[in-house]
């Protein structure tokens, strides 16, 4: 049985994906002790990839879309958001069990350690913690006020098996769908997510009901967002300014330590790795 | 011992609570293994082509005391002398079983009266405290049951429960402002009347047992957690039923569901019901 990590990452021009992975593969060697391949596309190369396990390449998806990358509260920029790949992951992957985060998930502590070892086929988070404390999560919990249970793409842990198997090629049918999908499930936003995907096909796969397909992941995701602003990240601990409630423009400095948490401002992640403070 | 569903049905300009109780009768028919016993307790002419799902169909006795023309419970504490059954569970009209759950019956076959105190709305979330419908309660520190669905057994306590809920249903205001002066409500509803019973006769620990398996899912708009509150829920969640499976908005309806508004039920639900009783679905 062979155990491994696999991180997404395809440069989309306004954000180099392949750098943030870099990074999130030294973090991931550092605390879990697994070997980390690359999922990218030949528009993302360039860089010494040496770090990875191995690297696999992707063709580009047959649509495109796009959407608004915040960096912090003052500052935004609209790009393409390449996240069509993650149903492809059950063939992709070398791995009889396989980690799978996004290259903005960093790893400070060993808490997935056990969930790589146990016997669950499938894990993900689904509850999870907004470091702000203030900000509505009410999106984060359903996909929304009338639909189902919200899970996170963002992390999950699966192992090669027919039910998982069939999990995947149910997330490929329903992004071929999606506009289908999307309507069936009260979902106003065209674009497609992985996370709405993802929670569709659980949901589907648990008999529309509270079924057991889905373990979670140990304790909850934490996050800060893309309005928020990465400080500095050494060894296992963090900082960050987090957005202040109802003072635009303004932050609170906030520490983490031996934290696992999802950094959604990749811009600001990006400039911290490439030296420099990410604000 | 016998056992049985029992129900009251005393239809209104509004509502004919009599095919309610037809097809929560189908409902039942379709879904349990074992207790497929139900009588309906009316004054009301039964249409020919309910009668043979009702294995009996009882006058409401000593008269109709009903005063609302349309809202009438009045007569809810009749029940238990009405039930041709050793015991009963009594449910509403307007609700629709789902699955099978004979281990209920089970569960309570120890004990004399129980009630339901757990709800949940259509997303599976248990409401644990229902500010929109229940302030009298809370305010009043009673009990939380929903006589929606509730178990007796012909014994004792039953029989003192129903007696002083007699008391308390024919002398409501004088009740309500001695054991629920805090929000007062100006109208008799059973499941206060039955919560001030409870307390009067110092039963709570019994009779509302947090470990009782009965739930429903309460359909009352102002529970959904659903903002703003629609008028009918219907409006805005899609229904899909087949074959005793419900699902709203997507999510699949668990044991038994209330669905509160009398729109619900179209002849397209009967129709359902009927087919799956007659095994052509």
């Amino acid at each position: 049985m062979t155990t491994g990590a696999i991180i997404f990452a395809q440069n989309n021009g306004a954000i180099n994906y392949v750098k943030l992975a870099k990074f999130s593969a030294k973090q991931i060697q550092k605390h879990l002790r697994i070997p980390v391949s690359l999922v990218t596309d030949k528009n993302s190369v360039g860089e010494d990839l040496s770090i990875f396990d191995s690297v696999i390449y992707v063709d580009d998806y047959k649509h495109t879309q796009h959407r608004k990358f915040h960096d912090g509260t003052l500052a935004s920029v609209q790009a393409e958001w390449k996240n069509f790949t993650r149903s492809q992951i059950y063939d992709l992957t070398p791995y009889d069990r396989t980690l799978v985060i996004d290259s903005d998930y960093i790893i400070n502590s060993s808490v997935l350690l056990p969930a790589l070892e146990n016997d669950h086929l499938f894990q993900i988070y689904k509850n999870s913690f907004d470091l702000a404390g203030w900000r509505n999560t009410d999106s984060f919990n359903r996909l929304n006020q009338y639909s189902i249970p919200f899970y996170w793409a963002t992390t999950f842990i699966f192992e090669k098996h027919k039910t998982t198997e069939t999990f995947f090629m149910l997330v490929s049918y329903i992004k071929e769908n999606w506009q289908y999908y999307r309507i069936l499930y009260s979902i106003d936003s065209t674009a497609f997510r992985n996370d709405f995907a993802f929670s569709i096909a659980i949901h589907i796969m648990n008999d529309s009901d509270d079924g057991d397909f889905a373990t979670s992941l140990p304790g909850n995701m934490s996050y800060v967002t893309d309005r928020d602003l990465l400080v500095s990240a050494t060894d296992n601990k963090m900082q960050f300014l987090i957005e202040k409630e109802g003072r635009y423009g303004e932050y609170t400095l906030a520490k983490t330590n031996g934290l696992d948490i999802h950094v959604m401002n990749k811009t600001s992640l990006l400039r911290y790795i490439e030296g420099g403070t990410g604000v | 011992m016998s056992k049985g569903f029992v129900v009251f049905a005393q239809n209104t300009e509004a509502t004919d609570y009599i095919k309610q109780a037809y097809a929560l009768a189908l409902s039942i028919k379709n879904t349990q293994s074992n207790v497929t016993n139900i009588s309906v307790i009316t004054n009301d002419i039964v249409p020919e082509q309910y009668c043979n799902v009702f294995d009996q169909i009882i006058p409401i006795p000593w008269g109709d005391l009903s005063k609302n023309p349309l809202w009438k419970i009045e007569n809810r504490w009749k029940v238990y002398h009405a039930s041709p059954y050793d015991e009963t569970i009594v449910l509403d009209t307007d609700m629709l079983f789902l699955e099978d759950i004979s281990n209920w019956w089970d569960y309570c076959s120890t004990s004399d009266l129980k009630f339901c105190s757990k709800i949940k709305n259509f997303k599976g979330e248990i409401v644990t405290r229902d500010l929109h419908h229940r302030k009298a309660f809370i305010n009043n520190g009673l009990s939380n049951p929903y006589v929606a669905l509730m178990y007796f057994k012909k014994s004792d306590l039953a029989h003192d429960f129903y007696k002083v809920l007699e008391f308390v249903c024919k002398n409501w205001e004088y009740c309500y402002k001695k054991y629920a002066p805090n929000n007062f409500q100006n109208w008799l509803s059973i499941d206060l009347a039955s919560a001030i019973a409870i307390d009067i006769m110092g039963t709570e620990e019994q009779v509302i047992d947090p470990t009782l398996p009965f739930e429903f899912v309460h359909m009352k708009p102002a529970i959904q957690n659903i903002i703003p509150v629609p008028i009918n829920w219907q409006d805005i969640l899609s229904i899909n039923y087949q074959q005793n499976k419900l699902f709203i908005a997507n999510q699949k309806q668990r044991y038994l569901f209330h669905y509160v508004k009398k729109d619900f039920l179209t002849d397209d639900i009967i129709k359902i019901l009927e087919d799956c009783a007659n095994g052509r679905s």
